[in-house]
């Protein structure tokens, strides 16, 4: 042994000379090499474009230099030598992947290191010096350059002027009962009624299609039907999905809220900033009744992801959340793929990794949270009857364990204080509200808490009006409830799921007639519950005070703001260098200020909901079209990169974006620019040499056909069957689940028939999707999808065909009795003509109506719009 | 003249005929197309054994542990789902050599045991996840997140459909759907044809596959009417593809309508057969139905097929984080005898060389035991293990007899010849004729692969 050492010491004498010795390089050449070349060149050599981890092995100044995460090896010092550490399959980084070197070898790369890392091979390389990222190339492709002015005095011109360069015109325009089925589907998404019909029919006045656009658009069917295709685009969903698809509590005040956008033409910079930052606005819109903040709820759309129920990585957790929003985010609003940036610089648009982390630092400073959505005067009114009720504060108790809570609402507006959470310490049961905990790692493997107050049933979890809650990895894991004793009473939670993860705590009175205490929690390694018990808890009288309700959403606000460091190939244990907060640098330019206060919301709202910013605009109008035409002017709609499409008329884009933004970012006022255009009133009729030229139609040389998306086939259901129940709002339906849906979180199911209710109002539970919706093409909330498939599929017959659901409806329309001619108008908006009347009154003589209403459902012709 | 694969899939006639039947496989997503090179096997089977199974109980034995059996673990372990102790736990299954190859199997699988040299056993497997769900869409996606295109879907979309009258992606359940739901079997991204169907078990397993008319032939006629006003359709968007594809939509569902009965009506499957499987017997019926059905499915040219393990009260699926014993011996019951006769089932019909059959969890179980409050009885179980696990393979142009890859001495990590997920499902594609870096849809800005940017093939695995 001591020679072995003494042999170590004379080869390291001679760390720092370039040229090793003759035994330095025999011991490189028979311990080191071969185990190089045959376990680690494969994946780490110079003639791999992209060598893992940036490593190169396979020269001794790349396997000095290193890679992405730093110098493989320190000669001298195989204690800090990273290739060492990975050989040792000691930490998380274990290599070669392929299995653990035996000791002999680890201990031959330990002794080499060790020498001073003597390496004869040559080929030194010369690493290029990690230079700024250059972003005037990127800058050049047309989605970055700014708005072009574009004269113009109008859509037809610009679709005629490309038509007619290649030879064509326009299409002829459509028939007037089919224009009015396609305006119609466009803006409510619903069939026109056969009075509807008879009016535009019987109305000869000029104006008498941008009257049945304005009537459309002040509809209230209009905000459904946008407001649907708008949570396509931030995967909205009413459950976590996984193993046991958890509610998402209250993700139907979101919809309701960009229903309402929609129909009250909200402009859209302010529906920017207000999902950016709603919470942080400083002139808050709010409800029509004023009762309620509107503004924030925007901000709910950062937290429909997944979510594990279990998660063993809580750094992971959270950084995986933080992608699907940096990707819903960078889809939604920018047509940029930004998740791209994760693990490496965007390989095709201008977007470093380091841009990536800047914005990862905003959300990582972002919490997202059960509050109260009282609006300011609401919020004085209730604290105004609380202060009658209670006019004397009780005494602040120190030290607090509330002392850093956050408090919304009034029930525990004196738990900071007083270090115990009673939610009706002010005297009555009817305040409302929640208290939450700072963020901290689950130290022990039991907690024990103290819980008195109303009786409420632990079953019901998250839904509970009353309950302490554990949150772990933004997952409502565990909850307490009181037994009905106001004295609070032990109880304790086993986190042999939650332990080390990242949790935080909430105390939540949704009752009107109920209230909870919790006077102490205590972390603990043992199973049994400290023995002190509670002092007996004796509550004020209860005063019948008139104390008005108060609604609850899920609302971001900010939360120990911080910087991220980069995450090396996307790797959260692997990090680098800091990155300061702020936007992309590319739309949001290359000067900006880094943010130093608050998560930088404001500031990234500001830069996207910004006339200046290229694709805002670009990327909304293009939405719109897309809706109306088909396809977008870039067909790519969710990806206005290198890798989506060019616009087929960039001139066209941008005149439709300037005029939008003048418009004040009117989503109304763009839809009738669009809907009054004489290329939208297109017949879809083809022109053979029209199709020659340009099969794709990019041209827009007709209307193209398009088939009803999903809902619009179960709401044109129900509206022709005369089920449909037209009411606006409130919380979702739940599926219909059959005994073909199965799997763990199964729901109790809704009515087979969703009571009537438009679908936008079915409960959108992540792993129960209703069969039908999905065999027409119904986005999994998954990722922005801003333009739907149209598949063809045999499910798709089988449910027309069979499904009881269809079949119910087309008796109810047959029971309707309005005879062949008002059916074909609601279902075809036209009357039949004279072989279909003879060949339906051939079918009537042995078929019920309601076997034709059933057929007629099953016509491609009910599917598809012209 | 036809195949008896032909003859099965083009039996059922439907309304239209055959010209009709040809304008929907050249319009539909379910065309066959080319492979990128010649492939070994045409369909695969996945016995996928919910809940994970775990290795050291069943081909991967560690008397190191039966040894230390109580003693704490001398190694680094990872902080598993439910932060289990460190104490050793001996398998209590006893293990033999099997076959000429003699591999290792234990008491739990004594039927699968005998087929050892037809499968190549894999005890190096990796997967990132160690939690149900994300472990689940790991295994058949590619991915730990929810919503992307299962294996199924990709084998569909790569290859097409040999057969016109059934769906491409069929998971045959009885009664237990694995964490994370239908989204296992979904399309994802790609177009809904690439979707899963979930074959129920019992005699109605399709929803929406049976008329509500009273009558076959008042359903006839009601289509009799749809056609012919479907003339005037067809005038009025005349040339609209979409249109004509939904339209012979219709056949295709016609004829799913009555191929579906033909395929569980085995009235022509004999006694013996029947016997093989365990169909009628209490603990294997369930499963033994599902292994039938999938040779039938096979036969009629079905690429990806799916089964699910049968509930079993109190012992749910392979998950035994208590109970290791009984349960592990309850689920094993269910499924080895007919596994056994599936895999002699397709030799004997020369099915096996054209199908790739896989065995496996989403996961392994951890050396390690998980103890009951109160102490270290018989109820203890085992938490799970994504990083050292076995899963095996047979037939369809995998090496038979085999054993490849090994854990550390106590079944924790994989150390030799490791087999990720991604290698897994690069190799599955390449026996089925795909490259696994060729076979790409353009999503989000991304050419997506079932094996994301990674995936080795496994050369030593393959004939």
């Amino acid at each position: 042994m001591w020679l072995g050492r003494w042999i170590l010491a004379l080869l390291a004498a001679s760390i720092g000379f370039a040229q090793p010795t003759p035994e330095q390089v025999e011991f490189f050449e028979k311990k080191i090499r071969p185990v190089l070349a045959e376990k680690c060149y494969g994946c780490h050599n110079a003639k791999l474009k992209t060598p893992m981890g940036g490593l190169r092995l396979d020269s001794r100044d790349a396997l000095l230099k290193g890679g992405d995460s730093g110098p493989a090896i320190i000669a001298g010092d195989p204690a800090h030598s990273r290739l060492i550490s990975a050989l040792s399959y000691k930490e998380d980084l274990k290599m070669p992947p392929t299995g653990k070197l035996s000791d002999e070898q680890r201990a031959d790369f330990s002794a080499w290191v060790e020498m001073g890392a003597p390496d004869p091979r040559l080929g030194s390389m010369a690493v290029a010096e990690k230079k700024p990222y250059d972003f005037s190339a990127g800058r050049k492709f047309w989605a970055f350059q700014p708005l072009a002015r574009v004269a113009g005095n109008g859509i037809d011109q610009f679709i005629v002027e490309k038509l007619a360069a290649q030879g064509l015109r326009p299409a002829p325009p459509a028939d007037r009962r089919v224009l009015l089925r396609r305006v119609t589907y466009d803006l409510t998404g619903l069939p026109p009624t056969p009075e509807e019909i008879a009016g535009f029919l019987s109305d000869k006045s000029p104006h008498a299609y941008a009257k049945v656009v304005d009537r459309l658009l002040a509809s209230p069917h209009y905000g459904e039907r946008w407001g649907r295709h708008w949570l396509d685009l931030v995967r909205y969903a009413e459950t976590n999905g996984h193993e046991y698809d958890d509610d998402k509590l209250d993700a139907w005040r979101y919809r309701d809220y960009i229903i309402r956008a929609f129909n009250q033409d909200v402009p859209y910079d302010q529906l920017i900033r207000e999902h950016i930052a709603g919470d942080l606005l400083t002139n808050k819109r709010l409800s029509a009744d004023g009762s309620a903040l509107e503004s924030p709820l925007g901000t709910s759309f950062y937290w429909f992801g997944e979510v594990l129920n279990s998660a063993t990585d809580s750094v992971k957790s959270r950084a995986d959340e933080v992608d699907n929003q940096i990707d819903i985010v960078g889809k939604t609003f920018q047509g940029l793929t930004v998740a791209c940036a994760r693990c490496h610089d965007h390989k095709f648009d201008p977007i470093p990794t380091a841009g990536y982390y800047a914005l990862a630092g905003v959300m990582h400073s972002t919490e997202v949270r059960e509050s109260v959505i009282d609006s300011p005067a609401r919020a004085n009114e209730i604290e105004a009857l609380r202060q009658q009720i209670a006019p004397v504060s009780a005494a602040a108790v120190s030290p607090s364990q509330f002392a850093d809570w956050r408090v919304s609402g009034a029930a525990f507006h004196n738990a900071p204080q007083r270090g115990i959470a009673n939610s009706s310490e002010s005297g009555s049961d009817r305040f409302v509200g929640t208290l939450t905990s700072q963020k901290f790692r689950m130290p022990t493997l039991w907690v024990h808490v103290r819980v008195g107050g109303t009786k409420s049933d632990a079953k019901l979890k998250e839904n509970g009006p009353l309950r302490f809650t554990l949150v772990a990895d933004g997952y409502k894991a565990m909850h307490l409830t009181s037994d009905g004793d106001d004295t609070p009473h032990w109880k304790s939670m086993r986190m042999t799921l939650a332990i080390n993860r990242m949790c935080y705590f909430e105390i939540v009175d949704r009752s009107p007639d109920g209230h909870i205490i919790v006077d102490k929690i205590v972390f603990s390694e043992s199973k049994e519950p400290p023995a002190e018990e509670a002092p007996p808890v004796v509550l004020p009288p209860q005063v019948d005070a008139k104390i008005p309700p108060s609604a609850f959403a899920m609302l971001a606000s900010d939360w120990e703001s911080h910087n991220v460091r980069i995450h090396i190939r996307g790797n959260h244990k692997n990090l680098g260098e800091e990155v300061p907060r702020r936007f992309l640098q590319i739309v949001g330019g290359e000067n900006q200020q880094p943010i130093t206060s608050g998560s930088g919301r404001i500031e990234v709202a500001n830069a996207i909901a910004n006339a200046d910013n290229p694709l805002t605009a670009r990327v909304m109008v293009n939405r719109i079209w897309q809706h109306h035409f088909g396809y977008g002017i870039v067909r790519s709609v969710d990806n206005f990169g290198k890798m989506g499409e060019r616009p087929t008329h960039p001139e066209l884009l941008d005149f439709l974006a300037a005029e939008f933004i003048k418009s004040g970012w009117s989503i109304k006022a763009m839809h009738r620019m669009m809907l009054l255009s004489e290329t939208y009133q297109m017949s879809s009729k083809t022109d053979a040499t029209a199709v020659k030229v340009d099969p794709e139609n990019k041209l827009l040389h007709h209307m193209p056909v398009r088939r009803l998306e999903a809902e619009a086939v179960r709401d044109s259901i129900l509206a022709i069957s005369g089920r449909l129940d037209p009411t606006l709002y409130g919380p979702s339906i739940p599926p219909f689940i059959s005994s073909y849906q199965d799997g763990r979180g199964k729901p109790v199911s809704g009515p087979l028939d969703g009571a009537g209710r438009r679908s936008i109002y079915i409960q959108v539970r992540r792993n129960f999707l209703t069969p039908m919706f999905l065999a027409f093409d119904y986005p999994l909330p998954i990722s922005t999808i801003g333009a739907r498939g149209t598949s063809t599929v045999p499910s798709q017959a089988l449910i027309m065909m069979n499904n009881e659901f269809v079949t119910n409806q087309a008796g109810k329309w047959a029971e309707r009795n309005g005879g062949l001619t008002r059916m074909y108008e609601q279902a075809f908006s036209r009357p039949p003509d004279a072989r279909e009347q003879k060949e339906i009154a051939e079918f009537l003589k042995d078929h019920t109506w309601a076997d034709l209403a059933h057929v007629l459902l099953n016509s491609p012709e009910f599917l598809y719009l012209q | 003249m036809m195949t008896r694969r032909e003859a099965l899939c083009r039996g059922a006639n439907g309304f239209g005929g055959l010209a009709l039947a040809t304008l929907l496989a050249e319009k539909s997503n379910a065309a066959v197309r080319a492979p990128h090179h010649p492939a070994k096997a045409k369909s695969v089977i996945f016995l996928f054994m919910d809940g994970g199974p775990s290795q050291i109980d069943t081909f991967d034995p560690k008397p190191r542990l039966i040894q230390d059996n109580g003693k704490p673990i001398p190694l680094k372990t990872p902080t598993t789902v439910f932060n289990i102790s460190d104490k050793m736990l001996g398998s209590p299954f006893q293990f033999k050599q099997h076959g000429q190859s003699g591999a290792w199997v234990s008491e739990l699988f004594p039927h699968v045991a005998t087929c050892v040299d037809d499968m190549a056993i894999v005890r190096s497997m990796v997967a990132d996840h160690s939690e149900h769900t994300a472990a689940n869409y790991f295994m058949h996606s590619g991915s730990g997140f929810q919503g992307r295109p299962s294996m199924g879907g990709w084998v569909n979309y790569g290859l097409g459909s040999e057969c016109d009258n059934l769906p491409g992606f069929i998971i045959l359940e009885s009664g237990l759907v694995p964490p994370g739901g239908l989204d296992l079997f979904g399309s994802g991204f790609l177009p809904a044809s690439y979707q899963g169907t979930l074959f129920r078990k019992g005699a109605h397993p399709v929803a929406d596959l049976e008329p509500r008319e009273s009558s076959v032939a008042l359903q006839q006629s009601k289509l009799g009417l749809l056609k012919k006003l479907n003339q005037g359709v067809l005038e009025r968007f005349a040339g609209v593809s979409e249109v004509e594809a939904t339209i012979s939509n219709y056949e295709l569902a016609f004829r799913m309508q009555t191929e579906v009965p033909r395929l569980l009506d085995w009235s022509g499957e004999s006694e013996a057969t029947k016997k093989m499987y365990g169909i009628d017997e209490p603990d294997t019926d369930e499963f033994g139905r599902e292994c039938l059905i999938a040779r039938r499915l096979v036969e009629r040219g079905v690429r990806f097929i799916e089964l699910l393990t049968p509930a079993r009260k109190g012992f749910d699926r392979w998950d035994q984080h208590g109970n290791l014993e009984d349960g592990h011996r309850t689920n094993s019951k269910a499924v080895d005898q007919p596994i056994a006769a599936l895999l002699k089932d397709l030799k004997g019909r020369g099915l096996l060389d054209q199908t790739l059959v896989l065995w496996g969890g989403e996961f392994g179980r951890t050396p390690c035991a998980q103890i009951p409050d109160g102490g270290y009885t018989k109820a203890v179980g085992r938490d799970h293990n994504p990083f050292g696990f076995t899963m095996w393979m047979a037939g369809g142009g995998v090496k038979g007899g085999i054993v490849h890859g090994a854990t550390d001495e106590f079944g924790y990590y994989a150390v030799e010849d490791k087999v990720h997920v991604h290698d897994l499902h690069a190799t599955i594609l390449h026996l089925l004729g795909l490259d696994h870096k060729r076979l790409t849809y353009r999503f989000s800005g991304r050419d997506m692969r079932l094996t994301d940017v990674a995936g080795e093939l496994v050369p030593k695995l393959m004939a």
